[in-house]
């Protein structure tokens, strides 16, 4: 069987994006990708996805699928919810936000269950951040607060974090100062010029300490924790550009929502006396992609709501949590979700339409579902770094349809079926 | 009346400067989303008898479709909240989007209120290469207008590099390259190596000749190496300049010599408000700055007009967001991009009673007041840095109206003011036929964009039809008509229509030779691999370049 090689594919297993894969298909599968970390091996698997479109539970073309769709939904007896998932390209995603606004939904994504706190945190208090390649072109310095990138984001450390050579660290490793503060079970770092431990409960005076050192205060007190702030911010302070990495993404220790104001603001005022980003590491797919197009369309990063009409902003709402409350009559999946298993069961209960890879082999059930191929695998356009960089996508493979092409086609149906309901 | 639909505009007074028509009464015909000479007796009318007839409003520099203004965006939800800005509702139920405004609102609102300004055209000023895909997404998004990106060069690692090595004809290739890579229009350069600074632990550089820690290049060869490239590869606009040391005072010196040192080239210097400063302490320096523009007319600049009331500063020049983030207290976003140039963000707001903000008001009417040539100082407030472009309006009426200007400026604090022009009392109102020149023939013009800015045969049809009124600020905020690409936008003074805008890009020639090296460069150091890197499926041809 003809193999053939796909080069400078981006993967979207874990946000960094490396998008220098070549991905080897034959027989319409993916037999090798090179270089991948386990999770990318994980994400684009063999490529095999299902192609089924059915509704109320038979085989249907996409037509009856579509005007069945905008049916339920256009009939719906009350407020509907739009899930933009994060394994669509952004053009998907910006369909099913215009589906959302023509149904006065509610919009929610995976951020809001997620790395909401981050986001919102940024809102009140502006952040100092940079592009991933920033970091390994400049920092000398790198502080690793509570995490290992070696878990869940694996090429972090050889790709932008401290291993390359960049333009203003000739001498790559050995021109960083490593430093790896744990916190908890969260651990951070391995292999760090210099490492420490912090207990869950000395985290947010250390950062305090540390903010105030940088910022020219003597620090008062013996405490485990002065000293500790005292040494690490001194060795920041000397550093050209210093990058303060953490994990913006929930871990099973239980976090101090303080965390993600602490580090903006330690990395902001490190601003002062020498330069320092902070890099919020996000996890895969193309959530930060949902984030930017909500962005450019509403003005909000999540918890968007558009029951007036126009967006408003529930930062603190997770629209797919009331799934179990019956607050909805109706509910379009696009992609897939993250849900728990009682928000699945809820489901059930509503005129469900789920658009997306594997819609037809959801774990929750439906009215209508409609395969498609995922971002980056079947699907071409964009889908962002964690960084906010927008990536171009090569798929490898062709995908059953395109989920921009369903949703769009949706859309239209449904604007048909409101006219006509209207009238 | 959409496109492909003839009609005749007829009865209005035509304000046409690029073709000499100044308020003569006459009809403007349309046929396919052009200006036609005539149309059949019969063809549908328009009756603007008794309104001003003028082309389409072209924003030479705003910041409207970016990265940056997505970050800016999400740093302001308190803006939203207070702006709901519900979907329009368009001729025959087509789909239309909510969003909501606030100095930077999303982007289906902008494209329909810069279209209810009258405004068909714009660009977003401030794109760095990396992110020009995002600029293309958004621009996707927002309706009614034509747009373009400027990219920004002007501490890019690689043409650094370049200008260090001396090699100055493959700077001029590599940024033809960069151009037609991002779907760019223009050369931008933003405090030339001062972002580099910033970056780097220098923090900024100051004069032109203060050399780069990093690399020895110094801002004056920088200037120059992009202005000539920029005139070399006949780019329909030249280099479009962000001076050193915005909003300190004194720069009015570095602006100076940035214009002495780039004499004889064509070039274009961007809110030039802000880099016309005195000093030391506070004050102005519109007069020598604009005695120099006069006197040179290989200049352009845009003024970048300071309105009291909100804004959102939005830069690529991080180390001025810094200072404004120390010297306000308010939130501050710092985003710095790999190999290319930064992004700073702080809301602000422009108080009457500031000193600073008055004497910022002042220098931007002085600059206007004392040009002698509209075709080469065009309005902007470098939206929304120094307002809104939803204040055009209140702009163009303080330009006209002497008496609501004395009126204003007597409400503003005077601390900074003496010496001033303004405060000495310029008689000057601009006529209609100047307003029309520096809010569309003279972008148009220094744009390059041959279709567009003007009403004759061939031109785009972008028109604008405003009801004839003696409160200028009232007769520019709501136009009666808008007609854009020929499709009738603004019906009865409501939004009916919204099609796509065009996409205005460029794609200019360069040696092929250039790319092994840069693509090494790539490989040694972007994180973007150099095949990905170009956007493509930008959904227009790019336009000529100027022989
Ligand atoms: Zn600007």
């Amino acid at each position: 069987m003809s193999h053939q090689q796909i080069e400078n594919v981006t993967c979207l297993g874990c946000g960094c994006g490396c998008d220098d894969v070549t991905v080897t298909v034959s027989g319409g599968r993916i037999v090798a990708a090179e270089p991948v970390c386990p999770i990318g091996q994980a994400w684009l698997g063999n490529g095999q996805v299902p192609s089924a479109i059915i509704s109320e539970g038979r085989p249907a073309t996409l037509e009856q699928a579509l005007s069945r769709a905008a049916s339920e939904l256009a009939r719906a007896n009350g407020p509907s919810l739009v899930y933009l998932g994060a394994d669509l390209t952004t053009q998907a995603q910006r369909a099913a936000l215009a589906i959302a606004d023509l149904l006065r939904a509610t919009v929610d994504t995976s951020t809001s269950g997620t790395a909401a706190n981050g986001l919102i945190t940024a809102q009140r208090r502006g952040r100092t951040g940079a592009t991933l390649g920033e970091l390994r072109n400049r920092g000398d310095a790198f502080l690793f607060w509570g995490v290992d990138p070696a878990n869940r984001y694996p090429r972090f450390v050889s790709r932008y974090g401290i291993e390359p050579v960049g333009t203003h660290v000739p001498q790559g490793r050995p021109g960083r100062d490593v430093i790896s503060v744990s916190v908890g079970s969260d651990k951070a770092l391995a292999g760090a010029d210099l490492a420490l431990e912090l207990t869950p409960e000395q985290e947010i005076p250390a950062l305090s300490l540390m903010r105030a050192a940088i910022l020219g205060h003597r620090v008062p007190g013996q405490s485990p924790e002065a000293s500790m702030a005292a040494e690490v911010s001194a060795r920041l302070a000397q550093a050209r550009y210093v990058v303060v990495v953490h994990d913006a993404e929930p871990t099973d220790e239980p976090r101090n929502p303080l965390r993600a104001e602490a580090l903006i603001a330690l990395a902001q005022a490190l601003n002062t006396s020498t330069r320092c980003s902070l890099c919020s590491l996000r996890a895969g797919r193309n959530q930060v992609g949902a984030e930017a197009v909500l962005t450019w369309q509403t003005g909000y990063p999540l918890g968007v709501e558009y029951s007036r009409g126009f967006p408003t902003y529930r930062p603190g709402y997770r629209g797919i949590s009331r799934l179990v409350g019956g607050t909805y009559a109706a509910a379009l999946i696009a992609g897939s979700p993250l849900l728990e298993s009682d928000a699945e069961a809820a489901l059930a209960a509503l005129s469900t339409v789920v658009i997306g890879p594997r819609a037809s082999e959801a774990p929750f059930a439906s009215s209508i579902a409609i395969d498609t191929g995922v971002a980056g695998i079947h699907e071409g356009g964009i889908a962002y770094r964690m960084d906010e960089v927008p990536l171009m996508l090569r798929p490898p493979l062709p995908g059953p349809r395109s989920a921009t092409e369903v949703l769009m086609a949706l859309h239209g149906a449904l604007q048909q079926e409101l006219r006509r309901a209207s009238r | 009346m959409s496109r492909g639909e003839r009609f005749r505009i007829a009865g209005g007074r035509v304000y046409d400067p690029a073709n000499q028509v100044e308020g003569e009464v006459r009809d403007v015909c349309i046929e396919d989303g052009r200006i036609v000479a005539s149309v059949p007796d019969g063809s549908p009318t328009l009756d603007a008898r008794g309104m001003i007839v003028m082309p389409g409003g072209v924003d030479i520099h705003s910041h409207f479709a970016s990265s940056s203004c997505n970050h800016a965006r999400r740093l302001v939800p308190e803006e939203h909240g207070a702006d709901p800005a519900p979907a329009p509702n368009l001729a025959h139920d087509a789909s239309s989007r909510s969003g909501t405004g606030g100095t930077v609102p999303s982007t289906f609102t902008t494209g329909y209120r810069y279209a209810g300004l009258g405004y068909t055209t714009v660009f977003d000023a401030a794109v760095a290469p990396l992110l020009a895909r995002h600029s293309h997404a958004e621009l996707e998004d927002t309706p009614c207008v034509d747009g373009g990106i400027f990219i920004l060069m002007g501490n890019d690692e690689y043409l650094l590099r370049l200008i260090a090595a001396g090699e100055r004809e493959r700077a001029r290739d590599y940024a033809g390259w960069l151009l037609g890579a991002t779907g760019g229009y223009a050369i931008k350069i933003v405090n030339p190596g001062g972002i580099e600074a910033w970056k780097s632990g220098q923090r900024n550089v100051n004069g032109l000749d203060d050399p780069l820690a990093t690399n020895r290049v110094t801002p004056r060869a920088i200037l120059e190496t992009l202005a000539d490239a920029g005139n070399q590869l006949g780019l329909p606009h030249p280099v479009h300049i962000h001076c050193n040391n915005l909003g300190v005072p004194g720069n009015a010196e570095v602006t100076l010599a940035s214009m002495r040192t780039l004499e004889g080239r064509r070039v274009h210097f961007t809110h030039l408000q802000f880099h016309s400063y005195g000093g030391p302490g506070w004050k102005s320096a519109a007069a020598p700055i604009m005695e120099y523009v006069n006197t040179h007319p290989e200049i352009s600049v845009d003024v970048g007009q300071v309105m009291f009331g909100p804004a959102a500063t939005i830069t690529a020049d991080g180390p001025v967001e810094y200072l404004l983030h120390k010297s306000s207290g308010r939130k501050w976003v710092n985003i710095d991009i790999e190999l290319e140039t930064g992004c700073g963000i702080v809301p602000f707001l422009y108080k009457d009673k500031a000193a600073v903000a008055a004497l910022q008001w002042s220098i931007g009417l002085e600059l206007f007041l004392l040009s002698q040539d509209p075709w080469r100082v065009v309005l902007s407030t470098d939206h929304p840095n120094g307002g809104s472009f939803l204040s055009y309006p209140a702009l163009i009426q303080l330009l006209m109206d002497r008496s609501v200007r004395d009126e204003r400026l007597k409400q503003v604090n005077p601390k900074l003011l003496a010496g001033s022009a303004l405060a000495d009392g310029i008689g000057r109102e601009y006529t209609l036929n100047e307003i029309a020149i520096v809010t569309r023939a003279g972008p148009a013009r220094l744009l390059g964009l041959t279709h567009k800015g003007h009403l004759g045969p061939g031109a785009d049809a972008d028109v604008t039809v405003y009801n004839h009124d003696s409160d200028v600020a009232r007769m520019f905020s709501s136009p009666r008509y808008v007609v854009k690409n020929g499709s009738l936008v603004v019906e009865e003074g409501h939004l009916r229509r919204a099609p796509l805008g065009r996409r205005l890009r460029l794609q200019p020639p360069y040696d092929e030779a250039i790319l092994p090296h840069l693509r090494r460069f790539f490989d040694a150091y972007s994180t973007v691999s150099f095949e990905n890197f170009p956007v493509s499926g930008i959904p227009a041809d790019p336009q000529p370049l100027s022989s």
